[in-house]
């Protein structure tokens, strides 16, 4: 059973990039949001078991995204994946109610090894 | 001049890229710095000649203007200018935990582009698996009206630049500038055969 | 800017690669060859490596130097920001510059040329290098470039320009500003004036019966009044008011922030200073007066050049009137003249 996935990124490369990365048998079950918005109604609409979400994006951005998770009551598990790196902001999108934190650029044995710690693998 | 263009999908690449580098920059700033250092993700702007003398000379209040050269392989070379406004000069030296009468607000300036330059520069450059070498940095003299002058005299005659603006954000205040990468017309090409390099990765 | 990475990069193999051992003392010598200073340092600073270039311009002994913190051996340099600066090579992996124009020397090496200057000290563009091994950071080389040469051109270069500035703004005769650099502060005392809504007013003074007193007793005699009136006006001004020599004989000042009452008063001082003050040329006493005609800037003013002709027709009607004495422009009557 591959788990519905959602890629939420503004930059066309960073989400062929994580795409890429995911496992094989996944790649048939991903929808892609350009912005926050584009994602919150997909998160709304469907079943969404993992979200990769970038901070930095037009209009609702990241931190947004995971506000709207949580007033929304949606069950999903989040990756964020960011070029934003500092601790602050790590320790930020946790609070905020996100899995794990994964530096740009996202590279597979992180990716997988970030899902396994979370039992999604 | 269309050839120097970047495509659509070159574009969103060279923007990742330098994302990626400016964040990585950032953290490392914030660790030498040892105090929050907030960079935002900056926002590009690609500028031909014509268009970047209009921006800025709409800026107003330019205090200092500094510029430095880098050069890597494959021919990827240009200059860097850091573009500071009045009203954010006197809190540099706060900024790199100096004391005021340690060194002149020239010298706060210079070494402040410098680290910002190289630093974002050479995260960028390991990237696209490149090395940077670079030209002791630059104040220009009287920019108010001699930056248009600079730009006309460069040792290359250059048909892009990148416009980054940085803002920085430290605890109690924010102070920004602009980064400007003036690139010439070979250096263009290389960079456009290193992103497409990237891109057919994927 | 030299590269030492790229001197000693392994990249740079040829096909008739040379061995290690040659390599390194090529190397060597090259750095000891340089007319550029190497000191290359650990990650605590202390000095592990130095090159002839330093050795022969410093007393030190080999020997001693090497192991040896920087700040114990070059005490010269500033403590503080020399740490902050290497602290930034190190943890950035950047490279750092300190140019001459900001710091004339870093070390205190004596400059080796016949020329003059500021500083019995090497002029230095340094150049802090990090040096990786194994991929970790772990020294730094500071490369020291002389250039006690383009220091002392580029100092001597701004030098002249600064006289030339000076020279384009000053009459040559009595050393107070020429007509065009008067004009030009006019004009922006006028704006200023206007745009923050401030008090201006001018003098206009001519020397009475010059052209009698070159006739009687030769220009020489004339150029001589007219330094010494110019220096006798110019000690009764203050630091703000812009005094200028507008014609051969014509003398105007700006007084910025000045009412017409102050104006008028400053105008009788130099009046009756000058009339009393004694002149001598040649065992030959002269006697000297002024006439001065004084303007305020008003409502009427559309333009900086509308002043110049009130106060002028202000001396003028001083003229008419018999000489040495101050008249105003009395500007609810004046017309502006065509």
């Amino acid at each position: 059973m591959s788990p519905s996935v959602l890629i939420c990124d503004d930059s066309n490369m960073a989400r062929k990039q994580v795409l890429r990365s995911l496992p094989e048998q996944w790649k048939d079950n991903v929808q892609t949001a350009t912005n926050g918005a584009e994602a919150l109604t997909i998160l709304r609409n469907n079943e969404i078991e993992i979200l990769f979400l970038d901070l930095t994006m037009p209009g609702i951005d990241g931190i947004g995204v995971l506000q709207g998770i949580k007033k929304l009551n949606i069950t999903c598990n989040v990756f964020v994946i960011s070029a934003d790196i500092q601790p602050e902001m790590q320790a930020k999108v946790k609070a905020l109610g996100a899995k794990e934190f994964i530096r740009k650029p996202v590279k597979q044995d992180v990716l997988f090894n970030n899902l396994q710690q979370h039992n999604l693998l | 001049m269309n050839e120097f263009h970047l495509t659509e999908d070159q574009q969103d690449c060279l923007q990742e890229l330098i994302n990626i580098a400016m964040g990585q920059a950032s953290d490392q700033l914030a660790r030498y710095l040892n105090t929050f250092v907030y960079l935002k993700v900056p926002s590009i702007e690609s500028v031909d000649a014509k268009n970047l003398m209009e921006t800025l000379s709409q800026q107003k209040n330019t205090l200092a203007v500094i510029s430095q050269g880098f050069f890597g392989y494959e021919g990827i070379r240009g200059e860097a200018l850091l573009v500071y406004q009045e009203e954010d000069s006197g809190r540099i030296a706060d900024l790199l935990g100096y004391e005021p009468d340690e060194l002149s607000q020239d010298e706060q300036l210079i070494d402040i582009s410098s680290i910002l330059t190289t630093t974002f520069l050479n995260v960028f450059a390991r990237q696209i698996d490149n090395q940077m070498s670079y030209n002791a940095p630059k104040l220009l003299p009287n920019v108010k009206d001699k930056l248009s002058e600079h730009l006309q005299q460069m040792p290359f005659s250059w048909d892009l630049a990148l416009k980054v603006n940085i803002n920085y954000q430290v605890t109690d205040y924010s102070f920004n500038c602009n980064m400007v990468l003036l690139i010439p017309e070979t250096a263009i090409i290389n960079i456009k055969n290193v992103l497409d390099r990237i891109l057919a990765e994927f | 800017m030299l590269d030492i990475n790229a001197l000693i990069s392994p990249e740079n193999k040829t096909p008739s690669a040379l061995s290690e051992q040659n390599l390194t003392q090529i190397n060597n010598q090259i750095a000891n060859q340089l007319n550029t200073g190497i000191l290359v340092l650990d990650a605590e600073y202390n000095i592990v490596m130095w090159n002839r270039f330093l050795q022969v311009h410093t007393d030190k002994v080999a020997n001693n130097i090497i192991g040896q913190s920087i700040f114990i051996a070059f005490p010269e340099v500033p403590e503080r920001w020399l740490s902050r600066k290497l602290d930034s090579v190190l943890q950035l992996n950047t490279p750092s510059f300190c140019s001459w124009q900001q710091r004339h020397h870093l070390f205190e090496l004596p400059h080796t040329r016949p020329i003059t200057t500021d500083s019995e000290f090497m002029a230095q563009n340094c150049t802090f290098l990090p040096i990786e091994t194994d991929g970790i950071v772990k020294n730094i080389c500071i490369l020291i470039e002389d250039v006690t040469d383009v220091c002392h051109y580029q100092t001597q270069l701004q030098k002249t320009l600064d006289e030339l500035a000076t020279i384009s703004r000053i009459d040559g005769l009595t050393q107070i500003y020429n007509r065009r650099h008067w004009q030009g502060s006019l004009e922006q005392e006028y704006a200023k004036a206007q745009r923050h809504d401030k008090r201006l007013s001018l003098i206009m003074l001519d020397l009475d019966y010059f052209k009698l007193l070159n006739d009687n007793y030769g220009h020489q005699c004339g150029d001589m009044v007219l330094i010494e009136v110019s220096a006798l006006i110019s000690s009764l001004l203050r630091v703000e008011d812009i005094f200028g020599r507008y014609g051969g004989e014509e003398f105007a000042i700006i007084l910025p922030e000045t009412e017409l009452s102050g104006a008028m008063e400053l105008a009788q001082r130099i009046c009756s200073s000058i009339a009393t003050k004694p002149l001598t040329y040649k065992d030959h006493k002269i006697k000297v007066t002024v006439s001065l005609g004084v303007a305020q800037l008003s409502a009427e003013e559309s333009n900086y050049e509308m002043l110049i002709t009130q106060s002028d027709s202000a001396l003028y009607q001083a003229k008419a009137q018999g000489r040495n004495q101050v008249c105003c422009a009395d500007f609810s009557t004046s017309k502006p003249i065509d």
